[in-house]
């Protein structure tokens, strides 16, 4: 079955003239490369912030590289269809995947058919990071996580917004932890989340990092990161608060298991002029997303260190075993 | 207002963004007009493109774009009974018997001044009441919407063709498919099978398009004799009506197409709902206002007009929440976020003090677009119109290789032709038992979004039913449904009551 999907899909590619590109590519040797186009999948539809990130990027790393580079969206399963897809190819640098690593450091613990492990890709750098966090109404009475306990306690029975499981997993420690009362109500996306804030639906949510864009409607009371976030330097992180629950998440370029080092490191140097260059600057900074480079060694580091925390994490909220 | 002025003379007089703004719209006529490609297509078309234009060029583009398949789709959707987007299959019911009556170029005229004066209209309610509507807009909580969703479900009863039971059955199995994917609480898959790309849900468009178009193709290619020789017999240069609308037409259809413009905005407004709930909410009540609804599904040039007008309407006011707060409220709004943040904009109300000019430019190129709409929908139609005379074993296999390139492009995954081989399926064995597959897409689209608010109705009530004192707008749209779900029983009821009188055999008749 599935090397039936994959020969189907490349003859459906083939037909509307893009299988040649891939085909072209795998002959070449990594010390020639590259010298057709490459292929950068994103796991996520068109439009959101990796997606922008992503196609910015790959202007740059295209001019740098001599070679165009075709952005291809493979939505479904928060990127883990397109990861799956990414192991499928040649290991010659000509697929890659541009998306958030929390497909490999958090999906596998909180999905059970997904079982990614920081061994099963190739990484060539880090790009940007993403700027999880906790988000209420500006004028909420509440500016702190602490402020927000003591707020809790003396209203049981508030709403909060999440739209993922680790969404959940926050407020459900922080209650158990706290004794709170919550009530958890789902979202549909970033989009969903700003609706039920400014709408004074719910009193605090979990925001993927789209918070920054309503500055005069919404603030962070609580960076869910290990770092602080550079848009809000002053907000206390969650683990400055004593709740070891910080999870970092960086946009990553993913390559299949195999692909040769000096290809890496060819493609981390792209994507660290992109990391630089005004033009990608400017749209990371109209996102409010922060430009956060790793070369290839610190992106292995990274991804081991992280997936061993959050492993960690989900352990002692009793996700996994 | 000066703005204004500016961004018509910056839009008329620079060639570059009026050209963009045409193209747009060209471009998502031809792949709405087009069976199986839409604005799906067009958009995965242009992203790319969206980066080297001009801020105001690249957003007058994709708005074109959806201006433009919104009522493109009603072509297909009346010549061939395919419509082009799911949010145009209540034009088919009535569009697609005009057609087949020798009035292809009637119903035509009226899908597209019916989709202009819907689009229109909204882009007018955009540029001068965003910013009030979209305050109002928020006071819609999942609450409230999860009361008009119920509402909006009593519609099932009129569209359900020849049997009401056959109706609710099918929209039963619409809101079972839509089922299956992750559950939005506990993020259990449901119904996955194990597939990780079923995780995110059956796909609305590979689904619409196997179960519209596909489908149909394939009803129609065992008809094939009987069709084309319908079709010979038809002289068409008959009647000068049946090319025209006439006064009287025009007359029955103007309250109408007020009714789905006004039914569109709203529905574009509100969060997660889409163009298709609008052209479905907009023909049910049409037919429920008709004196003769008995007549819909038949012919009825009103069902045409409502359904148009709706459709389109949704598109610019959908962008509402986008201007006035920075909230996407559809598809094309995510991507022009991600169109604005790429010229180094922040959408929303900081827009309009800090790049008001850019805003009227913006503003110009919708309303050029709508006319744009009208003049490239009217000189297409002499054209369209001739594809009702073409065999179909000449149209048949183009169209079915459009429905797969327009499944794939969703995703850009071979799995989505296979979901359309599934809905082809299903959509063929529907129409044969003379399921309605218009129940279904309701059922389907409206389906999750009541299961989502509703859950988040009870977390926000706290679990406590009394609570719904503090929601007014919910207890009047519950009030409603309890009504109107009343008045079927008991209308169906006295029918039981009264001796089964023989009923003409045709298509729509209600059982209410």
């Amino acid at each position: 079955m599935e090397r039936m999907t994959r020969r189907g899909a490349l003859a459906a590619l083939a037909g509307l003239g893009l299988g040649t590109m891939v085909l072209a590519g795998s002959a070449a040797a990594s010390d020639a490369y590259p010298t057709g186009p490459i292929t950068m999948l994103v796991g996520y539809a068109a439009g959101g912030q990796t997606d922008l990130v992503a196609r910015a990027a790959a202007k740059v790393m295209g001019e740098q590289l001599g070679v165009p580079i075709n952005v291809v969206n493979k939505p479904g399963a928060g990127g883990a269809v397109a990861a799956r897809e990414l192991q499928q190819a040649k290991p010659d640098g000509y697929t890659l995947l541009f998306h958030s690593n929390t497909v490999v450091n958090s999906a596998p613990f909180i999905m059970e058919r997904v079982d990614f492990t920081p061994d099963d890709f190739e990484y060539a750098g880090m790009i940007t990071a993403y700027q999880v966090g906790l988000v209420t109404q500006k004028d909420a009475p509440f500016d702190t996580l602490p402020e927000f306990i003591a707020w809790a306690k003396q209203n049981p029975g508030f709403s909060y917004g999440a739209l993922s499981p680790e969404a959940r997993l926050y407020i459900e420690q922080i209650a158990r932890q706290e004794g709170l009362k919550a009530n958890i109500v789902p979202l549909k996306g970033g989009g969903d989340m700003i609706n039920a804030i400014l709408g004074r639906q719910v009193v605090l949510a979990f925001s993927g990092g789209i918070h920054n864009k309503y500055p005069d409607q919404m603030k962070m009371i609580s960076a869910l990161t290990t770092f602080r976030h550079p848009s809000d330097p002053d907000v206390k992180t969650i683990e400055e608060d004593g709740f070891a629950l910080g999870m970092d998440s960086r946009a990553t370029l993913f390559l299949p298991k195999g692909t040769p080092r000096p290809i890496l490191d060819r493609l981390a140097a792209a994507l660290q002029a992109a990391a630089t260059d005004p033009g990608f600057e400017k749209v990371a900074a109209a996102a409010s997303i922060p430009i956060m480079y790793l070369g290839v060694d610190a992106a292995y580091k990274e991804m081991a260190d992280t997936y061993a925390k959050n492993r960690g994490i989900m352990q002692s909220a009793g996700l996994i075993k | 207002m000066h703005y204004l002025l500016v961004g018509f003379e910056d839009v008329l007089l620079d060639p570059a963004t009026l050209f963009w703004v045409a193209f747009g719209v060209t471009l998502g006529y031809i792949l709405g007009a087009l069976p199986g490609l839409g604005k799906a297509t067009g958009v995965a078309v242009s992203i790319p493109l969206t980066f080297y234009l001009g801020p105001a060029a690249a957003l007058g583009m994709l708005i074109g774009i959806a201006k433009g398949s919104a009522a493109g789709s009603a072509v297909s959707a009346i010549l061939l009974n395919t419509p082009g987007e799911p949010s145009s299959a209540p034009t088919a019911l009535d569009g697609y018997p005009l057609a087949r009556q020798g009035k292809a170029q009637k119903a035509l005229k009226m899908g597209l001044f019916a989709s202009v004066i819907g689009d229109f209209a909204s882009t007018v309610i955009l540029i001068g009441l965003a910013a009030p509507l979209a305050q109002y807009a928020l006071l819609i909580g999942p609450v409230e919407l999860c009361a008009i969703l119920l509402f909006s479900l009593t519609f099932i009863g009129g569209l359900s063709g020849r049997s009401l039971i056959k109706g609710l059955i099918a929209g039963a199995l619409g809101v079972f498919f839509a089922t299956i994917g992750l559950e939005t609480e506990t993020f259990i898959p449901r119904m996955t099978f194990g597939l990780l790309e079923l995780d995110d849900g059956i796909a609305l468009v590979p689904m619409a398009i196997g179960m519209l178009a596909v489908a149909e193709m394939i009803v129609q290619a065992g008809n094939l004799r009987t069709l084309d020789g319908e079709m010979e017999k038809l002289t068409d240069g008959g009647a000068r009506e049946d090319h025209f609308v006439t006064a009287a037409e025009w007359r029955r259809c103007l309250p109408v197409i007020a009714r789905g413009t006004f039914i569109g905005s709203i529905v574009g407004i509100l969060p997660g709902l889409g163009a298709s709930v609008g052209s479905f909410l907009s023909y049910g009540a049409t037919q429920k206002a008709s004196k003769t609804p008995e007549k819909f599904g038949t012919g009825m040039i009103e069902g045409v007009a409502a359904a148009e007008s709706a459709d389109n309407a949704v598109v610019p006011s959908s962008l509402i929440p986008l201007f006035a707060l920075g909230i996407p409220g559809s598809v094309i709004a995510a991507i022009l976020i991600a169109a604005f943040i790429l010229h180094g904009l922040t959408p929303g109300p900081l827009m309009f003090q800090q790049q008001p000019r850019l805003v009227a430019d913006v503003y110009a190129a919708m309303l050029c677009a709508s006319a744009i709409l009208l003049v490239i929908g009217y000189s297409g139609q002499r054209l369209f119109a001739r594809i009702i005379k073409v065999p179909l074993r000449l149209i048949i296999p183009g169209v079915l290789l459009l429905c797969c390139v327009g499944a794939y492009m969703e995703t850009n995954s071979v799995f989505s032709i296979y979901v359309m081989l599934f809905f082809t399926l299903v959509g063929f064995f529907s129409r044969k038992l003379d399921f309605s597959f218009v129940t279904f897409l309701i059922g389907f689209v409206i389906g999750p979004n009541l299961e989502l608010t509703f859950r988040q109705s009870i977390q926000l009530l706290d679990h406590d039913a009394a609570n719904l004192i503090h929601h007014p707008i919910a207890l009047l749209f519950i009030g409603l449904t309890v009504a109107t779900v009343a008045w079927l029983a008991l209308g169906s009821y006295r029918a039981a009551r009264k001796p089964r009188r023989p009923r003409p055999r045709g298509k729509e008749t209600i059982e209410v």
